[in-house]
């Protein structure tokens, strides 16, 4: 990374982590211009890369905050980049940026559930069919982008105003994030809603970015357990000493280090993938999401079993990061799921 | 008992099992209000105990008496049938018992023994705020004045204190004697004037552990156990008599979690990856060497000296690593199961909420950290670690 570049994201990543503490809602988000980090200027945006919007996600997850910028800046964002430019495009892409539109794409988290097209886009245009069992996001959506297949099997993204659907809470432990399961039961579409995409391969390409930007929040909850841990076990003490001279929570204390450390570079190697597009941006991500947040949970297990009693209190909030960090490795992929990517890979050479 | 008769006596309990076990236990005590938490336990309670199920590893002239052989099998099959945890009733089964039993006098025991059998529920009142890990820190003191003590201070963490009767209570006797040579070991009637008890809402959201604030308490000195001063040996006692007994129970109600989760992957089509199999293959293994470690450890009548923290260090990780694989497992929709029953301990079924409810078993009753101490200490006679006292 240049020299300037990385200033500039250490700039970025101290003023993230100052407008989080504050709670910043979205109003805040979007006025610090953070939707559009990664967007051309010609869109308002600020015609940096996914470098800069993942230094923003990481500090989300350092905050364990709420909110929809992962939804709305790796997904939708992600989404429209990906799309022909076209007015309709366009002004929601703006509107992204601008902070006014919370779009939101119905990919379900866990890969299962699909939508699907019939009928001719004829002058009654196209219908609308299938669900997503888990939307990140979707409750706060006022524009939903739903990925669906044509019945030729063309990849399509179709703009669906969150009425024409059925949206539905589904609130989970971890009560930083915000789920809800979409479902389309025929829903008329218009000819001017359904976008084609401009690249090949960009469903995978999709679930990828969202499962780099997943593994960005894990590294930020893996770095904040990890400062709260040393915080505490250096100030905490037991038999006259500080626990945290103890080597047996020293070395749990190191370990979590060395898991962080390599997390931040298997991420930054996938978040560098992303925003070049290379070839090895899958398996670049696959790596860090499997890596990233199956750290996480062990990091934060951590924390809380060094913490003692204090850590499994409420008021500690340790248990925010575990809930999340849990969830987190649930979403778009299991490490189990990225591990078996990676091994087919090898297989097929 | 014969291997014939040992068949005979699960055929019976597992009769007993289906007769009398609860059905739907778990949705209607799902987020029940704590009274209804308490009636429900208690009922229980008193339904094991007509079977003669409720203190199965007491002696046989308190009401217990069964061998071991027998009490594997009788928790193994009330983890089949998924019967409720005597959760409130923990302490007073096994902690406070065993106390009484080593150290208490024939007038302790015969007036609590009984009662417990009726439904008396105890609180462990060891660790203070700054005397966790280090025990022997503890502050609470106990002033004698006569026939009674006067007890102050505050303890913390003190699970089910809120429905407790009678509380095991460690406090400072001689504030100028070496840490562990001042403390005294006292049974405190809760409803003694002077004790305040504050929930303290932990990480599942259910406030199960308490704060008790002690203010001029009069404890009868006939209310001490063991000699005065004397207070530590008999906690260390009674702390690690009390884990190889609970283990066996608990060891076969990780059973039922781990049937669980091969069931799960079953329903989700993982147990068709070679890799998933091989993790419960793993999980299995362990979960076997661990029940036979406990039944031994039952059974011996002197346990070697790291014997209880091997177990209880093994015990707790396994199950760490157990309802971690089903949260993993499970996925997203595990995540929306908000509410677990109070009653059911951590073997909800919940996953992420088992999960995070497994660090009630690493980091109470000595962390594993502490453990791993004492297995290299007491168990390895490895130079012990520089501490202070
Ligand atoms: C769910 C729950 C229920 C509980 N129920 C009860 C109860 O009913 N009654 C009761 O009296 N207490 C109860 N406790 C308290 C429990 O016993 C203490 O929390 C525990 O002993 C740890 O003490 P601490 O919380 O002060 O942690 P600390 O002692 O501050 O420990 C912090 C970290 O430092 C480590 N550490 C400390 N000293 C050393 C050392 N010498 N070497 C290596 N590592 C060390 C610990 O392992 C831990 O990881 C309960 C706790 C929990 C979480």
């Amino acid at each position: 990374m240049p020299a300037d570049l990385s200033e500039f994201h250490d700039e970025l990543r101290a003023s993230a982590s100052g407008l989080l503490a504050q709670g910043a809602d979205w109003a805040a988000i979007a006025g610090a211009g953070w939707p559009g980090l990664e967007v051309p200027a010609a869109f308002d945006g600020a015609d940096g890369t996914f470098a800069e919007v993942a230094v923003v996600l990481r500090e989300i997850g350092r905050a364990a905050a709420p909110g929809p910028y992962p939804s709305v800046a790796a997904l939708a964002i992600g989404t429209l980049d990906l799309l022909h430019p076209g007015p309709v495009r366009d002004g929601l892409l703006r509107a992204a940026v601008a902070g006014t539109a919370v779009p939101v794409v119905a990919i379900d988290a866990e890969g299962t559930e699909a939508f699907r097209l019939t009928g001719a886009s004829g002058p009654d245009g196209a219908r609308l069919h299938g669900s997503a069992g888990f939307v990140l996001d979707a409750p706060a959506a006022d524009r939903v982008l739903v990925p669906a297949l044509e019945p030729d099997g063309t990849a399509v993204v179709v703009d669906v105003d969150p009425a024409e659907l059925t949206v539905g809470d589904r609130p989970v432990l971890d009560a930083t994030r915000s789920l809800g399961r979409v479902a389309a039961d025929g829903a008329a579409v218009r000819p001017e809603s359904v976008h084609r995409f401009r690249v090949p391969d960009a469903p995978r390409r999709l679930r990828d970015r969202a499962a780099v930007a997943v593994a960005c929040d894990s590294l930020g909850i893996a770095e904040a357990m990890l400062d709260a841990t040393v915080a505490h076990t250096s100030v905490r003490h037991q038999f006259g000493r500080p626990v945290g001279s103890f080597q047996a929570v020293k070395h749990a204390c190191a370990d979590m280090l060395v898991q962080v450390t390599v997390a931040r570079e298997l991420v930054d190697a996938a978040v560098r993938a992303q925003a070049d597009g290379g070839p090895d941006a899958a398996a670049a991500s696959a790596m860090a999401k499997s890596y990233a947040c199956t750290a996480a949970v062990e990091v934060a297990g951590k924390a809380m079993q060094l913490h003692g009693g204090m850590g499994y209190t409420w008021e500690s909030g340790v248990h925010v990061y575990l809930k999340r960090a849990a969830l987190n490795r649930s979403l778009f992929g299991t490490p189990a799921q990225h591990r078996a990517r990676l091994a087919g890979r090898r297989a097929r050479r | 008992m014969t291997g014939a008769a040992l068949d005979d006596f699960r055929a019976g309990v597992r009769d007993w099992c289906r007769e009398h076990v609860p059905k739907d236990w778990r949705p209607a005590q799902t987020g029940v209000p704590d009274e209804e938490f308490v009636a429900f336990q208690k009922e229980w309670f008193q339904e094991l105990r007509r079977a003669g199920f409720a203190v199965p590893h007491w002696p046989r002239e308190w009401g217990g008496g069964m061998p071991v052989p027998e009490q594997a099998v009788l928790y193994e099959e009330l983890a089949a049938h998924d019967a409720p945890r005597l959760v409130l009733a923990f302490v007073s089964i096994h902690h406070a018992a065993s106390t009484l039993l080593a150290a208490g006098t024939d007038a302790q025991r015969r007036r609590h023994l009984p009662a417990i059998l009726d439904g008396e529920i105890w609180v462990q009142g060891f660790s203070e705020p700054d005397a966790g890990s280090d025990l022997a820190a503890l502050r609470a003191s106990a002033r004698r004045e006569g026939d009674t003590y006067v007890v102050n201070g505050q303890k913390c963490w003190a699970s089910g204190a809120a429905h407790a009767d009678w509380c095991l209570l460690l406090a400072r006797t001689d504030p100028d004697a070496p840490k562990r040579r001042g403390i005294s070991y006292f049974l405190m009637d809760m409803r003694t004037p002077g004790i305040d008890v504050r929930p303290t809402r932990q990480a599942t959201g259910e406030s199960h552990f308490c704060e008790i604030f002690l203010d001029d308490v009069a404890v009868p000195a006939a209310n001490r156990i063991g000699a005065e001063n004397a207070g530590w040996r008999v906690a260390q006692e009674t702390l690690g008599a009390e884990r190889g007994m609970t283990m066996l129970e608990l060891a076969e109600r990780l059973g039922g979690g781990f049937r669980r989760l091969v069931e799960l992957c079953g329903r989700t089509g993982a147990l068709d990856d070679p890799l998933t199999a091989d993790r419960l293959a793993a999980l299995e293994i362990e979960l076997t060497g661990l029940r036979a470690l406990c039944a031994k450890l039952v059974a011996a009548d002197r346990p070697g000296p790291a014997d209880a923290s091997i177990v209880k260090l093994f015990y707790s990780e396994l199950l760490q690593r157990i309802t971690d694989l089903g949260t993993e497992a499970a996925g997203l929709a595990a995540h929306t199961d908000l509410r677990k029953p109070l009653s059911s301990g951590w073997e909800s079924g919940a996953w992420p909420l088992d999960f995070l409810a497994s660090w009630e078993w690493t980091i109470p009753g000595g962390t594993s950290e502490i453990q791993r101490t004492i297995i290299g200490e007491r168990g390895l006679g490895l130079p012990r670690e520089p501490r202070e006292g």
